[in-house]
């Protein structure tokens, strides 16, 4: 890429902002034109700002016909003759004459608009079109490509710094780099021994075996997976009214912290996120055998639930949007959403990319999902299917020579059309028709024809009839069986059926959280011995998209559960208007299901009386073998519905659908957009394929600069979830590329590629800063040397606990209950608070409740999730100071603290300020600050003797001198 | 730009906030902690609530209201028994609904019979507004209020109403007015924070992200006040000796400075060294506002501190400490209902007996709050808002509730800027429907803003690609009932 090295301000708080800004904002005027302009870095940038509201890629508000976003329509005759640009030609060219122009009425952009080009943004559009206004795509569409791959980050860091004439900082003392590798790789501070032995440690690769400590390190994979997680919005709750929970949400943040300690391969992470449920090839845990790949999914499902929405088909577009919301900004750094009401003002990104995008998503369900699937049971479950084949087709040959079929005459019509009713769904037939099956409870097809023998005698007591079945291995196993989607025309559904805590429910348009006061009626628990028909009322959803749930096991508020003895049998679904109609024909009578009737009556004529006790050991087995299928965890993903293409919804309204249906396909501005999906279901594998396609521009280096961003504290693209037009522009787009391009080298390894980073030199930087580089640099953007960052919400906590020495290490399980504090009230309030400590557990094991989000959390920037932030907010405010200050959690830490300091015993005076300092800096005190601590203990002495206190005297000073340094800036800094 | 623009204070950079304050503990504290601030001096005392962010952009003109009281009526009151009088629901009381207009889907679908209101109408002041006897106190302010009859709703649902009522979206995860107001026009008080929620038993459906900064930086979320001894989490120190906290604050600021000077200085460094000191002098500030030490007897009777009901004398509390918010300079108040039930105004059976009992709690302590505004001069600076997040049916449901309506809602406003007096909108003879002059929640913050000197058009933030607004693409001011 030939881009002017140069890097724009852009000004980018608001409209209002950049007005109240630009009166005194004018040092960029300063600086001299490039040689050669660049339409990227120089021109662009200037057009988006101005001019792409009323001329660019949204043709509904495009005014005079004008559009500035492509050379042919900046090229082409205007409307009142003359060209906007004239390439090579500024004097006839309409756009310069305009923007020079003195009138009101005639000067761009109009006074209205409140912006003015400054006297260098018009020289720079001169000289563009000068040169020949040459036109490019926008940077981040344009594939990562590098002169020279031999070249390294500090090759490219120093080269600015040397052109800026910006003198390095040195390189960090080893204290400080311990520090900062620990925290920033694992979230927390160094331990005392490891900081000793790191020190003492005088070979030429000391620094890279600390790295490599660390990176592989349990504690790494909390770390980089709470970034993660910042993305997905995750939680733990739906938020909305009642803040119901999202089953078994920590499922996928031990997921990720697995797999980021794995080193999964991002292509990988990616795939499975997107279709983990669809991936031919599973990943499964190495230690459990459990599958992983599909767990992923769980993101598409971390959203908000709302309870009880009037208007479900806007509720549904609400869900769908933020999904595509989520998905784009995540994987791709682009705002799709911003496409749903009109194609994108800026982005080329059009209306119809977005319905691509949706008609993904509407074919997407969600589903619970077995979490604790693994090899073992998938094998488990086709040993049993292959043993269930084997006793059929060995009784069923035994038995049908001896018994004559006579013909009957065929049924005449297959399903009768019939006012009556509509046959949804059989199951008195061999198979389940197009009715998919997720989980592994309902077998491959129906029970038609498999053998019941007594399993003592080895009698044959019948051929069973067909039948749905979730215990075709046992009851217990997870398991849902659902139909195609199906446009409600009728006053009922009916389902016949049996079970026991099961559950049938009518899915209208994806809407899940099924409930009193409107939808209520739309489930039914399923407990009956004897078949039963159960009705449901959808006579208010008539025209609304449905399908039919049948599903072992229940949801509890939501919630779902799998009772052992659970399960569910179906032989058939309609619908249909006033009664159930007597009589529901059979989808297709053939020869098999005649021959099963013929042999169930002579058998129970006593015409037949066959033994087979050689099968009896193989059944007792194979009862004993289902025992494993049971299922007791689960998480909420998603699982492949039917394909729909979805109209374009006009100006966002699903009340006003485009005629045509758009293609489910990826965007149609990058590689592979314009080819159409050929699944049958989502096309989510499609999807991920195409983000990973060689020629994308843009998923490798999304995330390489994701992973700069969590090091530096700032991505190469300050706006790390926006790659298109109005994010900002990469500071060292030569920089990015070459780690783009690494990373895909690297098979997309994560651990590799931050690696490489944190060995660079400009990583291993002071963050001493001297005067002149401030000046010429404020924002230290060319990393002359290391930001100064404050520590994250997590790693503070964290820290507290790993000073005080109560840092409790277990890994992964079910979240621990939230401290609830008086200030935190509403619908959906656990009963009861959870510990003031958290358990001692990491920040990232405490519950995360969408209505009931920590404080300490929120107050220290962690995001609300509701959205893909992959950019905190460092705030500062007061109430970060109350917490640290008063906040009981902070002093009963400083009191412990202080405790484990006096343990040891023995300590002079000296010692205990060093031991303190070791657990709280990383380092060892100055002489000076000895002095200091000193002065002060013997103040905080004498304040206490005058009051009287004869609480432990001793505890209570270091408790007091403890609880000061958790509030050092030097603390709670990475400096 | 404004012909105002003069008006406008620049931003102050970082650095000039930096050297008001330059004194550090010293000089902040000799600034008088406790005294309301004078109303003048709002425009000269930027804030250093969040000074990294550097975002207080200013009022776009001159505004009419420095203040806004924001009395949110949770759950929906309904406007043919408060402030929308219709003859006809008595006259066809009992009659079905069905055949005599077309019923929208409602949340709990339960359409019982036209229902009457149980409560008599009568008019009221120089504009002789009708009020019902629900509200005995606040119909003898009806000359300095303008009511609205004519307000809709997009959701029939409780939670995103709420979130479409505080944010302009009706999904979780937008920042709320308070917020905004706050980005838009910083804090007049360092003391104190820009936006305060009065939580007076129940906090909405929807929970806490009511009032929550979206994607604003968190600075400008609110702060919840609570009724006690500590107000706000984690205000009250919790060392046991008179100075002890001083003692170490001296001792971490010392440290601190110590570190900046070796490591060169760094912004953000310096400017959470001096969040410490604003932080100290909350811990006084905000426990001394909810203390009525100064305030005479006369005064907490009108707002009925002698009240019988315990939900009055809680709500008459909460009242007067926005009173005392506005003479601090706070920005945006709002007052959540007391737990007169866990089911707030919403009132989907027994509507009498809930209704009654709602309106007891607050209608005293409201009249009471607006002539203690005004005798006080605040009234004319303070823009007072009254409303729920929709209206209720005019038909039963079941026997003697009402179910929710986002197609009419009565709501009104005081204060200043606003035209005492009037009526504006209308609804249909049941008053079920706006028919007149619909007033939307985009077009409420747009009056809001106005109000306060913001061009709802122009205050904006980019996020994920968009610069967005409160009013999203909608709103207009309500000029008629405007000054």
């Amino acid at each position: 890429m030939t881009v002017s090295r140069r890097i724009k301000k852009i000004w980018s708080l608001s409209i209002l902002c950049s007005i109240l800004l630009s009166c005194n904002n004018s040092n960029q005027s300063y600086e001299p034109l490039p040689k050669k302009v660049d339409f990227n870095f120089d021109i662009r940038p200037i057009l988006v700002q101005n001019c792409y509201l009323c001329h660019g890629p949204d043709p509904s508000s495009r005014k005079a016909k004008l559009r500035l976003d492509t050379y042919e329509g900046a090229t082409a005759a205007l409307k009142d003759g003359g060209y906007a640009v004239v390439p090579g030609k500024p004097s006839n060219s309409e756009l310069i004459y305009r923007i020079t122009h003195e009138n009101d009425d005639k000067i761009m952009p109009p006074p209205e608009m409140n912006s003015k080009l400054s006297e260098r943004e018009i020289n720079l559009l001169e000289k563009w079109i000068k040169q020949g206004a040459e036109w490019k795509p926008h940077w981040s569409f344009i594939k990562p490509n590098v002169d020279n791959d031999i070249n390294d980050i500090d090759f490219y860091i120093n080269n600015y710094l040397n052109q800026k004439e910006l003198d390095k900082a040195p390189i960090a003392n080893k204290n400080t780099l311990i520090r900062r590798v620990s925290y920033l790789l694992t979230g927390l501070p160094p331990l005392t021994e490891d900081i000793e032995e790191f020190i003492a440690d005088s070979s030429d690769d000391a620094y890279d075996k600390m790295v490599d400590k660390y990176l592989n390190s349990v504690s790494y994979g909390e770390r980089w997976a709470r970034h993660w997680m910042d993305l997905v919005r995750y939680a733990e709750t739906k938020g909305h009214e009642f803040d119901y929970a999202i089953t078994g949400a920590w499922k996928y943040r031990d997921y990720l912290i697995k797999a980021f300690n794995n080193d999964i391969p991002y292509s990988q992470l990616l795939k499975e996120h997107l279709a983990g449920d669809l991936l031919k090839e599973k990943r499964y845990d190495i230690e459990t055998g459990e599958i992983e790949s599909q767990i992923a999914t769980a993101f598409y499902a971390m959203g908000e639930g709302t309870h009880s929405p009037v208007d479900v088909r806007q509720d549904e577009a609400n869900r769908i949007d933020n999904m595509i919301d989520v998905t784009s900004k995540t994987f791709q750094g682009l705002t799709v959403s911003c496409a749903k009401c009109h194609d994108h003002k800026f982005d080329p990104i059009t209306a119809a990319d977005y319905y691509a995008f949706y008609g993904v998503m509407e074919s997407t369900r969600f589903t619970p999902l077995d979490a604790n699937l693994s090899i073992e049971k998938e094998n488990t479950a086709k040993e049993l299917l292959e043993i269930q084949d084997y006793i059929k087709t060995l009784v069923t040959e035994k038995i049908s020579s001896q018994v004559e079929v006579k013909m009957i005459p065929k049924d005449d019509g297959v399903i009768k059309s019939s006012s009556d009713y509509k046959l949804l769904g059989d199951f008195r037939v061999s198979n389940f028709g197009k009715w998919k099956t997720s989980g592994m409870a309902f077998g491959e097809k129906t029970t038609l024809g498999i053998p019941e023998i007594n399993k003592h005698s080895g009698k044959l007591i019948a051929l069973k009839e067909g039948i749905a079945s979730s215990r075709v291995f046992d009851a217990g196993v997870f398991g849902s069986l659902r139909s195609p989607n199906f446009v409600l025309d009728s006053d009922f559904i009916g389902v016949r059926a049996k079970g026991k805590q099961s559950t049938i429910r009518i899915i209208i348009d994806n809407f899940q959280l099924i409930q009193n006061p409107i939808y209520g009626d739309l489930t039914k628990g399923v407990n009956t011995s004897e078949w039963t028909n159960y009705t449901f009322n959808v006579e208010a959803w008539k025209g609304h998209k449905a399908y039919i749930e049948i599903l072992s096991g229940e949801y509890k508020q939501h919630n779902f559960d799998l009772p052992e003895n659970a399960f569910v049998e179906a032989q058939y679904a309609i619908s249909f208007n006033e009664e159930w109609p007597s009589e529901i024909k059979t989808r297709d009578v053939d020869a098999s299901t005649r021959q099963i009737k013929t042999i169930n009556k002579q058998i129970k004529n006593g015409h037949l009386n066959p033994y087979f006790s050689e099968l009896i050991t193989t059944i007792d087995s194979s009862q004993r073998l289902a025992k494993k299928l049971k299922s007791k965890t689960f998480i909420y993903g998603v699982s492949d519905g039917f394909a729909i293409n979805s109209p374009v919804f006009d100006r966002g309204r699903y009340q006003d659908l485009s005629e045509e249906r758009i293609p489910r396909r990826f965007l149609s501005a990058l590689p592979l957009g314009d080819v159409p999906f050929k699944s049958k279901g989502s096309g989510r594998l499609e999807l991920a394929n195409a983000m990973l396609d060689t020629e994308n521009p843009l998923t490798s280096r999304v995330m390489v600069n994701r992973i700069w961003h969590h090091l530096f504290g700032r991505g190469i693209v300050e706006t790390v979830d926006n790659f298109g037009l109005q994010g900002k522009l990469p500071s060292h787009p030569e920089l990015l590329d070459h780690l783009a391009i690494k990373f895909q080298k690297d098979d997309w390894s994560i651990k590799k590629m931050i690696k490489y980073i944190v060995t660079s030199n400009a990583f291993k930087r002071s963050t001493i800063i001297n005067n002149d580089v401030v000046k010429k640099d404020p924002n230290n953007i060319y990393l002359a040397s290391f930001p100064v960052r404050r520590l994250e919400s997590e790693a503070i906590r964290d820290g507290i606990l790993v000073a005080s020495e109560s840092l409790n290490d277990t890994v992964y399980g079910p979240p621990v209950e939230t401290y609830l504090t008086k200030f935190m009230q509403g619908r959906g309030r656990p009963a009861k608070s959870g510990p003031l400590n958290g358990n001692g557990r990491r920040s990232i094991y405490q519950s995360v409740r969408r209505n009931f989000l920590e404080p300490m959390m929120t107050v220290f920037d962690r995001p609300i999730p509701f959205t893909t932030f992959g950019k905190r907010d460092v705030t500062n405010v007061p109430s970060q100071s109350l917490i640290l200050m008063n906040d009981p959690f902070v002093i009963e830490q400083a009191e412990i603290m202080a405790q484990k300091l006096l343990e040891q015993k023995s300590l002079s005076f000296n010692e205990k300020i060093e031991w303190i300092y070791m657990h709280a800096f990383s380092r060892k005190p100055t002489e000076e600050e000895i002095g200091n601590a000193s002065k002060f203990i013997k103040q905080l002495e004498e304040m206490k003797k005058a009051n009287n206190n004869d609480a432990d005297f001793d505890l209570e000073i270091w408790k007091e001198y403890c609880h000061s340094i958790f509030n050092l800036k030097e603390f709670l800094y990475l400096i | 730009m404004s012909k105002y623009h003069n008006f406008m204070q620049k931003p102050l950079s970082r650095r000039e906030m930096l050297d008001i304050c330059k004194g550090g503990f010293g000089s902040l504290a000799l600034m008088s902690l406790l005294a309301p601030l004078p109303l003048s001096c709002g425009q000269s005392e930027r804030s250093i609530i969040n000074p990294s962010s550097n975002l207080n952009l200013g009022p776009h003109f001159l505004p009419k209201a420095k203040s806004i009281i924001f009395l949110y009526m949770d759950g929906g009151v309904s406007q043919v028994d408060s402030f929308d009088p219709k003859p006809r629901l008595t006259k066809e009381n009992g009659e079905d609904p069905r055949k005599k207009f077309k019923v929208d889907a409602t949340q709990f679908d339960n359409v019982g019979k036209i229902l009457k209101s149980p409560w008599e109408f009568k008019q009221y002041g120089e504009c002789g507004m009708p009020v019902s006897e629900l509200f005995p106190h606040i119909a003898t302010c009806v000359d300095d209020m303008a009511l609205i009859r004519s307000m809709t709703s997009q959701f029939p649902e409780h939670t995103n109403a709420n979130y479409f009522l505080h944010t302009g979206s009706g999904l979780q995860g937008r920042p709320s007015m308070g917020s905004w107001i706050n980005y838009g026009l910083g804090s007049e008080n360092k003391n104190i924070p820009g936006y305060v929620v009065l939580d007076g038993g129940l906090i909405p459906p929807g929970g806490l992200d009511n009032f929550k900064n979206g994607f604003l930086p968190a600075s400008y979320q609110a702060s919840i006040l609570r009724a006690g001894a500590q107000p706000i989490a984690n205000i009250k120190p919790k060392e046991s000796i008179p100075n002890l906290q001083e003692q170490k604050l001296s001792f971490i600021k010392a440290l601190d400075k110590k570190q900046l000077a070796e490591t060169g200085e760094v912004d953000a460094v310096e400017s959470a060294i001096s969040n410490y000191e604003l932080a100290y002098k909350m811990q006084s500030s905000i426990p001394e506002l909810t203390e009525f030490k100064e305030e005479s007897k006369a005064t907490k009777k009108l707002y009925g501190f002698d009240s019988d009901d315990p939900h009055t004398r809680g709500y008459a509390a909460q009242c007067l400490l926005a009173r005392r918010l506005v003479e601090r300079g706070v920005r945006f108040i709002e007052l959540t209902c007391p737990k007169v039930s866990a089911d707030r105004w919403d009132q989907h059976g027994n509507l009498k007996d809930g209704h009654e009992k709602n309106a007891h709690a607050v209608d005293q302590p409201i009249a009471g709050l607006l002539k203690d505004l005004k005798s006080r001069g605040l009234l004319e600076e303070t823009l007072v808002v009254w409303t729920g997040e929709f209206g209720r049916t005019p038909f039963a449901q079941g026997s003697n509730g009402r179910d929710h309506n986002p197609s009419a809602c009565s709501m009104w406003m005081a204060g200043a800027g606003i035209k005492g007096g009037t009526i504006y909108g209308r609804t249909d003879e049941y008053g079920y429907r706006v028919i007149e002059n619909e007033v939307s929640v985009h077009d409420l913050h747009a009056t809001m803003m106005h109000l306060m000197g913001i061009n709802h058009e122009h205050l904006t933030f980019r996020f994920g690609g968009r610069d967005i607004r409160l009013t999203d693409v909608h709103g207009h001011v309500i000029k008629d009932i405007l000054t």
